[in-house]
């Protein structure tokens, strides 16, 4: 099967959607709920920054990033408390890196599902005697679960596909920052189409695996069956 | 227990400047045409919508200029014009979301009885017919141990069986417990209430007992093509053969049909729609018409071309009558006149 460093660069892939995946929904909870229920001035400004990783090619966002990461960016601040003069080429960068390229992906279903919670359903769950922090979690996220299922493997799917950034700010370090992506497109910059053979393979079938879980558990949903 | 406010509002399009206060006993009927604000003001009397001014609730300030207790503080139970069933969970977490929830809370047992929704308990609510999501519903507001129920048109959508068994339900309630009840549907007023308040253009434009605004003729209910009297009378005797029932008002003997002698010892109200009483000058004589009393006429007004609404006296009760305004004149129907009234028809409720 794979060899060790490919093996150790899929563990860094899985370790970094993980991370960043859990990242994200932290972050985007409260700011997904912001955006779907209020109306504020510079909302759709805000929102376009936030959805521009959508758009934007990998290499511009890592070219910036990369600066920003670097020593004289606020990365080069930051990294002082890791005794280190930069944050590019680390895995801390990878995963501020990764937190911005894949935010929209986590963001948007979280916002979809929480515009999709009725007022009504709210106003009923105040009158029964819930506080609004009582609400969010015994109303709002279980009725925005599969939001959350479908930000997260997104999110995870995302950050495994990544590349373009990684390439900018990685500098693939073996058991670092050298994810699977990047060492795919080693093996193959070396003629090692074997091993690229096989890194694909898995990558493409846990792609598959993870999506078709997503989509299958999405159905059962909506046929409305509860446990 | 009294309730007391006077609020108003700026909802969208619409200006609400209410100011009312009752003695809050069985159940109130807050009555008005779709977009009057009358689930406004519920709303507001819950704290789900923003307004100015005071709400009293005997001695709880639920809302003055300084505090506004938010709407998990209220000792309310409500119902939507919809179910509004938590949809992620069964029946029973349902109930158990509000019970965990409120100190007070009800007793699940008696309260499942009384809703009949044992069989339902550990169903999804998705499943659910619209008559059981209401049940459901109610169970879920009595369940908050209430010391006042806000409902707002809990019936709009339900076919006229399971209308007629929440309004049981509803009426039967209300003896432990006061409510507000919100309709645009007369019917419901009739079977429900002793307290009316009207609601019009985000007023409230009279308040009183049902059954004195329900006759009056300068009011909005008298003006309507359905208008009805609510007359107050005691059971009598039941005549087996012709399966008739007699209830007692002011002296006369009113006989309703009834397949069974009518039960119960308070008093029972009938409904009498304006345009089922016609009237005449002397007592006919062999009529078909079992129901046929001297009354006094009280007041007469035009409701619309050709139409006329007749106030009449039966003993210290009012009863209404719609005829033409050419027959009024013919029979010179004058107030003080003393008439024949025959009724068509009469229902209890």
């Amino acid at each position: 099967m794979l060899n060790d460093g490919d093996w150790l660069a899929l563990w860094v892939s899985i370790k970094l959607a993980l991370v960043t995946t859990v990242i994200l929904l932290m972050l985007c909870t409260p700011l997904a709920w912001w955006l779907a229920r209020r109306r504020l001035p510079g909302q759709a400004l805000l929102e376009a920054l936030l959805a521009l990783p959508l758009v934007l090619p990998p290499s511009v966002l890592g070219f910036y990033l990369l600066i920003g990461l670097g020593p004289n960016g606020p990365g080069g601040w930051f990294a002082q408390w890791e005794d280190a003069r930069s944050l590019a080429f680390s895995f801390t960068g990878l995963v501020i890196g990764s937190l911005v390229y894949s935010l929209p992906f986590v963001l948007q279903p979280l916002k979809n599902a929480f515009a999709a919670i009725e007022p009504r359903q709210l106003d009923m769950a105040a009158v029964s005697g819930a506080r609004p922090m009582d609400r969010f979690f015994s109303l709002v996220i279980p009725q925005a679960r599969q939001g959350y299922a479908t930000a997260a493997i997104l999110g995870i799917a995302h950050t495994l596909g990544e590349f373009g950034v990684v390439l900018m700010i990685g500098g693939s370090l073996a058991g670092e920052t050298r994810v699977a992506s990047v060492a795919l497109y080693e093996h193959v910059e070396a003629g090692d189409y074997a091993n690229a053979h096989r890194l694909a393979a898995v990558l493409l079938v846990a792609s598959v695996l993870m999506l078709w879980a997503l989509f299958r558990w999405q159905r059962k949903q909506s046929t409305g069956v509860m446990p | 227990m009294s309730l007391a406010f006077s609020l108003s509002g700026q909802v969208g399009q619409c200006r609400l400047q209410v100011q009312a206060q009752l003695a809050a006993t069985g159940v109130t009927v807050l009555f008005g045409p779709s977009g009057s604000g009358k689930s406004t003001l519920l709303r507001m009397l819950a704290g789900l919508q923003d307004c100015d001014g005071e709400v009293r609730f005997g001695e709880q300030l639920w809302q003055t200029d300084e505090v506004k207790l938010p709407p998990w503080e209220r000792p309310l139970g409500m119902m939507f014009q919809e179910p509004t069933l938590f949809r992620h969970l069964s029946v029973r977490g349902n109930l158990t979301y509000v019970m965990k929830r409120r100190g007070k809370a009800g007793d699940l047992n008696r309260v499942v009885n009384q809703t009949r929704i044992e069989a339902l308990l550990d169903r999804s609510v998705a499943t659910l017919s619209g008559g059981e999501a209401q049940r459901v519903a109610l169970a879920r507001a009595l369940l908050a141990g209430p010391e006042l129920l806000l409902l707002d048109e809990p019936l709009s959508g339900l076919d006229h069986g399971h209308k007629q068994e929440l309004l049981g339900m509803v009426s039967e309630i209300a003896r432990r417990v006061p409510v507000i009840y919100v309709t645009h549907d007369l019917d419901e007023l009739l079977t429900l209430s002793r307290q009316v308040w009207l609601m019009e253009q985000g007023r409230i434009v009279a308040s009183g007992k049902a059954h004195e605004e329900l006759s009056r003729l300068d009011g909005p209910l008298a003006q309507r093509g359905d208008a009805t009297a609510l007359l107050y009378g005691e059971l009598g005797d039941y005549d087996s053969q012709d399966h008739l029932q007699a209830v007692t008002v002011a002296q006369q003997t009113f006989w309703l049909p009834a397949a069974q002698p009518v039960a119960g010892d308070e008093p029972v109200r009938l409904r009498i729609a304006a345009r089922d009483v016609s009237l005449c000058r002397q007592a006919p004589q062999d009529s078909s018409i079992l129901n046929i009393h001297p009354v006094q006429v009280v007041g007469l007004r035009e409701v619309g071309p050709g139409q006329a609404m007749v106030q009449l006296a039966l003993g210290d009760q009012r009863l209404l009558a719609r005829i033409s305004s050419r027959s009024a004149r013919e029979l010179e129907v004058f107030p003080g006149a003393q008439l024949y009234a025959q009724v068509k028809a009469v229902a209890l409720g």
